[in-house]
Parts: C-alpha cells; sequence; structure tokens
C-alpha cells in the first residue's frame, strides 16, 4: 500500500492507466471529445457533467482521469482555453467587454482579474502591448517565421526594423 | 548541415516544461519570452547533449488541429527511444504518466504510447 498522501494519488491516478490502455482507442477518442466540448467557448455554459457524459464516465473519474491524460482538470483546461481566445480577440482589437462576454464570462471584474492574474497584465494593457508588435489580420501578432524567436527579442526588433523600412 | 532542434506544439508551455523536466527527465536548455510566448528547449541527460527539443505553443488554429487530430486517431507525434523500455515505462506510470499502449513487441523494436498531458502522445520504443 502507499505509505504517504502523495503514494496514494499515484496509486489512484496509475489504476486510471489501466482504464485508458484497456479501453484504449475508444476511451482516448471519448475523452477528445468531451475536451473539444469544453473548448468550444461559444457555448460556455456546458457543464463538467455533461462533457463527463460525453466521456461516458461518471463525474469524479472524469475529472481523474482527465486530468492523468491532459495535466490539468477540464475547469483549469476550459479556463485557459477561454483566456487564450480572448487573448486572440483582444489582438484583432475587440473591446475589452465584447471579448469578456464573447468567451463566456459573465462580469468584467472577475474577467479582468483572472486575465490579469493567468497572462500577467490586464486585458486592456495586454491590448495596448501589441501594437508594437507586427499585426497579422485576423490573427495573432507575430513575426514570419516562429523559428525566429531562437534569436530572442533582438532578433525580432531586427526583423521589425527591416518591416519598417519597406 | 545537421539536426540540432526537433519542435513539437504544446497546448501550454508552463505545464510542458513541468511534464518534460519533472515527470520525463529531461533537463532545460533554454526559456526566455519571445513574443508573447516562450522559447523553451530541453535536452535528454541520455544524449545527444546537443539535440534540443522545442516546446513550442500551439497558438496558430492549424497547429492545435493538427495536435488533437493525431490525438483522436491515437496516432505519436514523435517517438523517443529508450535503452530499458519496461523500466522507464514503470518509471513513468509510477508518476502518473497514462499509456495508450503497453509495451508492446513489433518486431525487432518493443513501443509503447503515453500522453504528454500536453495535448500529444508519444512513443517510446526498444531497438
Amino acid at each position: 500500500m502507499p505509505s504517504s498522501v502523495i503514494g496514494m494519488v499515484r496509486f489512484m491516478r496509475s489504476s486510471y492507466n489501466d482504464q485508458i490502455t484497456r479501453g484504449n482507442r475508444r476511451a482516448l477518442l471519448r475523452l477528445c471529445r468531451a475536451r473539444e466540448l469544453l473548448a468550444d467557448v461559444r457555448s460556455p455554459d456546458v457543464s463538467i457533467e455533461a462533457a463527463a457524459r460525453e466521456a461516458s464516465l461518471s463525474s469524479f473519474h472524469f475529472i481523474r482521469t482527465f486530468a492523468a491524460v491532459f495535466g490539468e482538470t477540464p475547469h483549469q483546461f476550459r479556463t485557459r482555453e477561454r483566456l487564450t481566445a480572448a487573448q486572440r480577440l483582444l489582438a484583432c482589437g475587440h473591446s475589452v467587454t465584447d471579448v469578456c462576454l464573447e468567451v463566456g464570462f459573465h462580469s468584467l471584474g472577475s474577467f479582468s482579474t483572472l486575465f490579469a492574474r493567468k497572462i500577467g497584465l490586464s486585458p486592456a494593457r495586454y491590448q495596448r502591448s501589441l501594437r508594437c508588435s507586427v499585426f497579422v489580420p485576423d490573427w495573432t501578432p507575430h513575426p514570419p517565421s516562429c523559428l525566429l524567436w531562437m534569436g530572442g527579442t533582438e532578433a525580432i526588433a531586427v526583423f521589425e526594423k527591416t518591416l519598417r523600412r519597406q | 548541415m545537421r539536426i540540432k532542434l526537433i519542435s513539437i506544439f504544446v497546448d501550454d508551455q508552463d505545464k510542458a516544461l513541468r511534464f518534460y523536466t519533472d515527470t520525463l527527465g529531461f533537463r532545460k536548455k533554454q526559456d526566455f519570452p519571445v513574443g508573447g510566448a516562450r522559447w523553451i528547449s530541453v535536452t535528454s541527460p541520455e544524449g545527444p547533449e546537443d539535440l534540443e527539443l522545442v516546446l513550442e505553443p500551439n497558438g496558430h488554429p492549424a497547429a492545435s488541429a493538427y495536435q488533437s487530430a493525431l490525438l483522436k486517431d491515437g496516432i505519436p507525434c514523435t517517438a523517443f527511444e529508450s535503452m530499458a523500455i519496461h523500466d522507464e515505462v514503470r518509471r513513468l506510470k509510477a508518476k502518473g504518466v497514462v499509456f495508450t499502449m503497453e509495451p508492446t513487441a513489433a518486431g525487432k523494436v518493443t513501443i509503447a504510447i503515453f500522453s504528454d498531458t500536453c495535448g500529444n502522445l508519444i512513443q517510446i520504443y526498444q531497438q
């Protein structure tokens, strides 16, 4: 028997392992479908219970299996997806209030607080910070090749200088 | 010309760095902020010393679509070699890693597949 609390958690998680391996493809596929359901920020009212049903698991098993496979709980995953969508919309120039509602938050205050805690800047400041970057319409600002990133901020500065000269 | 970098998409760079270092045991080589994301690379203590695995954000819609389509069909996005696959699998399972394929002999190789918690399946194999 596992002696510590961590040991117990690991013991529990390893038993979910067997479930996925045994049910294999179908279990994984169902879990992926449930994850897609949670990723859809346009339907913010999908409950964890509904997602669990999609995965054909009880809520209890769903939350634990999901966390073992995806490294975060369904709730954490959904929040992260919403904030990523919010970043994208802010980058496209939508107002903070519109973005907040669009990604399924009902209160501007809790949206801004959560955004600031996870992203490090308030939504408005995040949007302002993008103005100095290169802008690709309808998508996030980025240099032409992501591999340019390996050169760090200096490489991007060089690129931006070249772009300004054009 | 030589192969120095290999990159995989991850759905969350913090989570990915934790998994690839704390769980898999790779070492962080680079980690610096760029353009709203980070340039993160890890190397394996078992070598080759200078071959870096880049943990790349999947922000572009095509990247996340590619990831989830492979995942749904159970296809690993890359493979790592192991010198002792059964020990490796036991070690990873003890850390809570979920396997979609137990070590399976396939001709001259034995393969196993696990979830990297960042939206990918990874194959490990022993020749």
